[in-house]
């Protein structure tokens, strides 16, 4: 510490001769600057420091009580003691005494400090303040001690603690009557003896407490103001003023509780008397009536509210009783858990009091502690809390029978986040508005045996699941999807375990609980898969199955079974028209188209024996077989319009941004973060937690909605549906997400048919629409939001520009795999012709192959052919056009059609660019020139699969380009593989 | 605001009989298409006016090979018009002219345009064709037919013109209530809006 500022402290208070003492060289800088701030080294601390009267009064009240504490420990708490406990009640009377006596103790040892503390005082007024003193600088300590010791007393009061312990030694108290009365100040001659022992157990502290009082007030009036030691002394006066009227409500409680417990029947004071309990209003001294429950008493305690009526005793706790601030004349509304009523009163004044006191015993109750130092005179509000976080077990037969409820409440119902535990061991962990499940929960319901549960993690809406939902079933199942009023509605997958005997999936549409709407249904079992609609949970209507063994069939279902006449393709795609049997047998009017092209037409019938009995004619001049008859034939196409096959997935996000994408409704559509059942069974505290922690990091609504806006034109608007897409908590990601559900669902595994190529091509492209106009829909919801004028409608054309442009490119790959398997299995007979084409073409060498092509002598491009020494032209191979070759190998590195389609347009750049260096000058290929050449490239680039690469960007094809240079290039590489399959491109090289 | 019309036409014939010529000189008002630059020879584009609208050709070359002869079909699906052109100075060449318009009759779409184009009329005196015969031949299939020149630009903007006013005159009906999205279908007379 620096000189200076050790002088600072002499410069506010400079000393007056004299009356400072001397500093000994020994003093710490930090006492010396203590010191030095100290009030007392100011002139009126000299004066205090001389001792006042009140000081040495203090001290002989001090030595005065704590010996008659140490008396009456002695004489009255120790003998009290000296009892046997035989039964409960007395030994709840020791427990009493002897908390008691422990107080008291308490009290003596804070009277032997305070004594300490005023002697050192008075020891070295010079050097020791005032504040020094302990009633004065730990006024609230010995005020805490006080309270504990009333506390103790009253207690023993409303026990009757002192009578019964008297009763058990009478004797005893009998023959020390006299003795006591010499030795106890304060001991009156008249009373029974225990009214005597409560009296010396409590008279000596109110007059203590009234002395401090008297003295600390005379000390505060001759002290002056402002100074830090008047402003403690006026503290502590103003502490044991209101000790006294804290005091005094706490007796007179005590007797009125004494008095109560005295009266009431034995049934029941067994019912409600505990020793801690205190009457603050019984209805007998200010008459109340009660409605609707017709209740003759009502007694209010600081923990409960009791009616009683006829035998019956209602209680209540306090801290789950709200007092409806609203009045009516007369009478107020009180609201509890389970029951609510109506308190009234002849005179308005009675009314007041009985509210108001309702009202300060739920305050003082919820806190925890006693108002001091009156009911009502708490510091803190004088209004109870509406929102509160309690426990409590219903009673009342119905739903939440014997269920616990904590958490929050509000106005008597469970409101905010808790948890509902019933006693079979079904719980709720999650929000609650108005005493119902409302918002994210998780439920837990035990089933019938033993370990298993189901565990539901929805959105609830007033008491039952609504909006999106995970729900396991034990182990056996789990269905996803959306619910309405608790029960399956919308879209929903329903799954049975992996290892399940009978392995089951729906992805599809519900109604009420059962499948009913465009669903498809996936029984590994069978081998089977169903496309098409349900009602009441059989399939019913027009439906396509396929199978893993390869036979497929379409036609109309009733009651879960294929009715009236249909059309089966068999493995070897034979087709089938007509009504069939249960085990797909053609019976009656049919006709049968082989693959060959002929037909059987007639009247078919099962016969005795196996096979197919036939009365019919069979027309072998059939035209070759139409490849779109039999092993093109598309199933399903015109039957499930594409635009409604999957309205359950897109309609919640239409409605949500009709709805103007509330916040709340976020969750309730998206979903959430999943946990497997059994770590959420762990920590369910934790997941309740956990889904609100993901509202954060989901990205609020607001958030999506500015990013839109943000990023509107066209490269970052491309930027920003990318990012969209790929995350699955944004809306648009997760309709992404939803519908490769359904396509997986439908197209993968079984429904990997070749059969179902059309109506997968349809669904894709129709996505892409959608998740166009739901991003329309969230853009025109940000500039609403924003204020700003929205986007005019789109014309179909610039619609259909995004779509294809934009969107298409950027959700393709989601479903790429499936949908190319299924060009792959349709275009897999063509494709294995071209691949012989290929491997064949591959075995000629560059000039063999271009005279083979007919491709013009003076095209060929000689000059790359770089030879060694013995080697000749005839003989190279992989040199001529290897830069478009290169190219076109491309293809397949890119989902995107119009990617496709550009790498198509180098490619033919290249041969262009190749042919004009032959000749020295720009040149541009007509088909006659063009076509050998580009037959030439595709047969060297050796793309597998190209029928179907070729064909889904045709279908993939933004339809702007039709009859475009695109279009051309496609159908140009195209008639090239299909020359390629030709008979004659499997002639070997000469 | 005028409709642009997206008309696809496909170039049918024998080899040598002149397409290449005939488009090059409507395109490019040009003779010798080696020479011209900018565009591919064998797809080619150009827009015309033609009463309220504007046609724009999509012209696709096909190669004249008689072994490729068997792709054909898939050039010419989606076509709105088929311009066949033969050589007026090789009867052979109005033979296949004839094979075209049948495989056309039989498997091309529905309402194509053909336009018979009898090429070389500047070699007149060479000729093999008389005129007559491709007149009445036209007549009895409902087709146009022009004598051109690619060489001399005899004809050439006349036979276009000539599709141009075969082609039905869009709906406007169909043109206003298109809401429907046609995807995957090829819609070959598609309108396109421009100022
Ligand atoms: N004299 C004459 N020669 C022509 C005419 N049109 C094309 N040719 C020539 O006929 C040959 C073949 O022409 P081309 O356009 O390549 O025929 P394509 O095979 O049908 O495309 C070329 O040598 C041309 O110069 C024409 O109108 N008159
Ligand atoms: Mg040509």
């Amino acid at each position: 510490m620096s000189p200076a500022h050790h002088q600072l402290p002499r410069l506010c208070f400079p000393p007056q001769p004299g009356q400072l003492t001397p500093e000994p060289q020994t003093v710490s800088t930090r006492e010396r600057s203590s010191l030095g701030r100290s009030p007392l080294s100011g002139p009126e601390a000299g004066t205090l420091a001389m001792g006042r009267p009140e000081e040495a009064a203090l001290l002989q009240l001090e030595e005065v009580f704590s010996a008659t504490l140490a008396r009456i420990d002695s004489l009255v708490l120790q003998p009290l003691l000296m009892l046997e406990p035989t039964d409960p009640q007395s030994r709840e009377c020791l427990q009493l005494l002897q908390q008691l006596r422990k107080s008291s103790q308490q009290l003596w040892k804070v009277t032997e400090e305070s004594l300490h503390s005023l002697r050192e005082r008075l020891r070295h007024p010079d050097a020791i303040g005032l504040e020094s003193l302990l009633l004065l600088d730990g006024a609230d300590r010995v005020l805490q001690v006080y309270m504990e010791y009333i506390e103790s007393y009253t207690s023993c009061v409303v026990t009757q603690a002192f009578q019964k312990a008297v009763k058990k030694r009478s004797d005893y108290w009998r023959s020390r009557q006299k003795a006591l009365q010499q030795q106890l100040w304060g001991m009156t001659s008249e009373g029974s003896m225990d009214t005597k022992l409560a009296q010396v157990l409590c008279q000596p502290l109110t007059r203590h407490v009234q002395e401090y009082v008297s003295l600390l007030r005379s000390l505060r009036d001759t002290a002056g103001e402002h100074r830090p030691a008047c402003e403690l002394v006026a503290h502590a006066t103003t502490l044991f003023e209101n000790l006294q009227s804290f005091m005094r409500q706490a007796l007179d409680q005590a007797v009125a509780t004494q008095g109560l417990w005295r009266t009431l029947s034995s049934r029941l004071r067994d019912a409600l008397y505990t020793p801690a309990r205190r009457l603050l209003q019984d209805s007998q001294d200010m008459p109340l009536t009660v409605t609707p429950l017709r209740a003759e008493r009502v007694l209010l305690f600081d923990d409960i509210l009791v009616l009683l009526q006829g035998h019956n005793v209602h209680t209540f706790d306090l801290k789950l009783v709200w007092v409806d601030s609203e009045q009516n004349g007369c009478v107020f509304h009180l609201l509890t858990p389970e029951e609510e009523f109506f308190f009234g009163s002849k005179y308005r004044q009675d009314q007041v009091v009985w509210q108001w006191k309702i009202t300060q015993a739920v305050c003082q109750a919820l806190r925890g502690k006693k108002d001091f130092p009156l009911l009502g005179a708490g510091l803190e509000s004088s209004k109870p809390p509406i929102c509160r976080s309690m426990a409590y077990t219903f009673l009342a037969e119905g739903r939440l029978c014997q269920a616990t409820y904590e958490g929050e409440w509000y106005q008597g119902r469970p409101h905010g986040k808790g948890t509902l535990k019933w006693p079979n061991g079904r719980n709720h962990v999650g929000t609650f508005c108005q005493g119902l499940e409302h918002g994210f929960g998780i439920c837990l319901v035990p089933q019938a045996s033993e370990d298993k549960f189901d565990c539901y993690k929805c959105h609830w809406r007033e008491g039952s699941m609504c909006g999106y939902g995970i729900c396991e079933y034990g182990i056996d199942e789990v269905y996803k999807g959306y619910f309405q009023e608790g029960l399956r509605h919308g879209f929903g997958v329903l799954e049975s375990a992996q290892q399940a005997p009978q392995h089951c999936k729906y992805t599809g549409h519900w109604e009420r609980g059962q499948r009913d709407g465009y669903g498809i249904q996936e029984d590994s079992d069978r081998g089977e898969l169903y496309i098409g609609l349900w009602q009441a949970d059989q399939r019913h209507g027009p439906g396509v199955v396929v199978t893993q063994a390869g036979v497929c069939y379409q036609g109309t279902f009733q009651e879960d079974k294929m009715v009236g006449p249909g059309i089966l393709l068999s493995e070897d795609d034979s087709l089938f028209e007509g009504t069939f049997t249960r085990d797909l047998t053609l019976v009656g009017k049919g006709k049968v188209t082989f693959p060959n092209g002929f037909t059987l037409e007639g009247s078919f019938g099962s016969g005795a024996g196996r096979g197919l009995h036939a009365q019919g004619v069979l027309d072998t001049d059939a035209l070759p077989p139409d490849p779109s008859s039999t092993c093109y034939r598309q199933l399903g196409l015109g039957i499930f319009p594409v635009e409604s096959r999957w309205q359950g997935v897109y309609g919640p996000f239409r409605d949500f941004v009709h709805t103007g994408c509330p916040g709340d409704l976020q969750e309730a559509l998206l979903g959430f973060h999943v946990q497997s059942s059994r770590e959420l069974r762990k920590s369910q505290e934790y997941l309740c937690c956990e889904s609100t922690q993901l509202d954060d990091s989901a990205g609020r609504m607001e958030d999506i909605l500015e990013e839109l806006l943000q990023h509107r034109d066209p490269e970052a608007l491309q930027k920003c549906l990318r990012k969209a897409l790929s995350n699955s908590l944004h809306p648009l990601g997760k309709l992404l997400q939803t519908l490769m559900l359904t396509f997986q669902a439908t197209y993968a595994g079984i429904g990997a048919n070749k059969h179902l190529q059309g109506l997968a091509q349809e669904e894709v492209k129709q996505h892409a629409q959608e998740l166009w106009a739901a991003y329309r829909g969230l853009l025109q919801v940000a500039l609403q939001r924003k204020g700003q004028a929205l986007e005019e409608e789109e014309d179909t054309e610039a619609r259909d520009r995004r779509v294809h442009g934009l969107v298409l490119p950027l959700m393709l790959p989601s479903f790429y795999s499936e949908l190319f398997t299924l060009y792959l299995l349709l275009h897999e007979r063509e494709d294995s012709h071209y691949s012989q084409g290929i491997t064949n073409l591959s075995l000629f060498p560059d000039t063999n192959l271009l005279e083979f092509l007919d491709v013009q002598k003076h095209l060929w491009p000689l000059k790359d052919l770089t030879l060694t020494t013995n080697q000749r032209h005839s003989l190279v191979k992989d040199k001529c056009f290897l830069s478009a070759i290169e190219c076109l190998q491309k293809v397949i590195t890119t989902m995107d059609p119009r990617e496709k389609l550009e790498v198509l347009e180098r490619t033919y750049r290249e041969i262009e660019a190749t042919v004009s260096r032959v000749l020295g000058q720009e040149h541009k290929l007509p088909m006659d020139d063009l076509l050998p050449l580009l037959i030439y490239v595709v047969s060297r680039a050796q793309i597998q699969h190209l029928g179907a690469e070729i064909h889904l960007i045709r279908d993939m094809m933004d339809p702007i380009h039709t009859g475009g240079l695109f279009d051309f290039l496609l159908t140009a590489l195209e008639s090239c593989y299909e020359h390629i399959q030709k008979k004659d491109m499997h002639r070997s090289p000469r | 605001m005028m409709a642009i019309r997206e008309l696809k036409v496909c170039l049918l014939g024998d080899t040598g009989v002149g397409k290449s010529s005939i488009v090059c000189r409507f395109v490019q008002d040009h003779f010798d298409h080696n020479i011209s630059p900018t565009i591919g020879a064998s797809f080619m584009t150009k827009t015309v006016p033609c009463g309220s609208e504007l046609h724009k050709f999509l012209i696709w070359d096909t190669a004249g090979q008689e072994r490729f002869h068997s792709l054909a079909p898939m050039y010419y699906r989606g076509s709105a018009a088929a311009v066949i052109v033969y050589d007026i100075t090789k009867q052979d060449s109005f033979h296949t002219l004839k094979k075209w318009v049948k495989e056309l009759k039989e498997h091309g779409p529905e309402n194509i345009v053909m336009a018979i184009a009898g090429n070389k009329c500047d070699l007149s005196d060479i000729r093999e064709v008389p005129l007559k015969d491709a007149k009445e031949y036209a007549e009895s299939i409902g087709a146009i037919v022009v004598e051109t020149s690619a060489k001399n630009a005899i004809n050439i903007e006349e036979l276009f013109q000539g599709i141009s006013r075969q082609i039905p005159p869009l709906d406007p009906h169909e043109n206003e209530n298109n809401g429907a999205i046609k995807l995957g279908k090829q819609t070959m007379q598609a309108s396109r809006r421009c100022c």
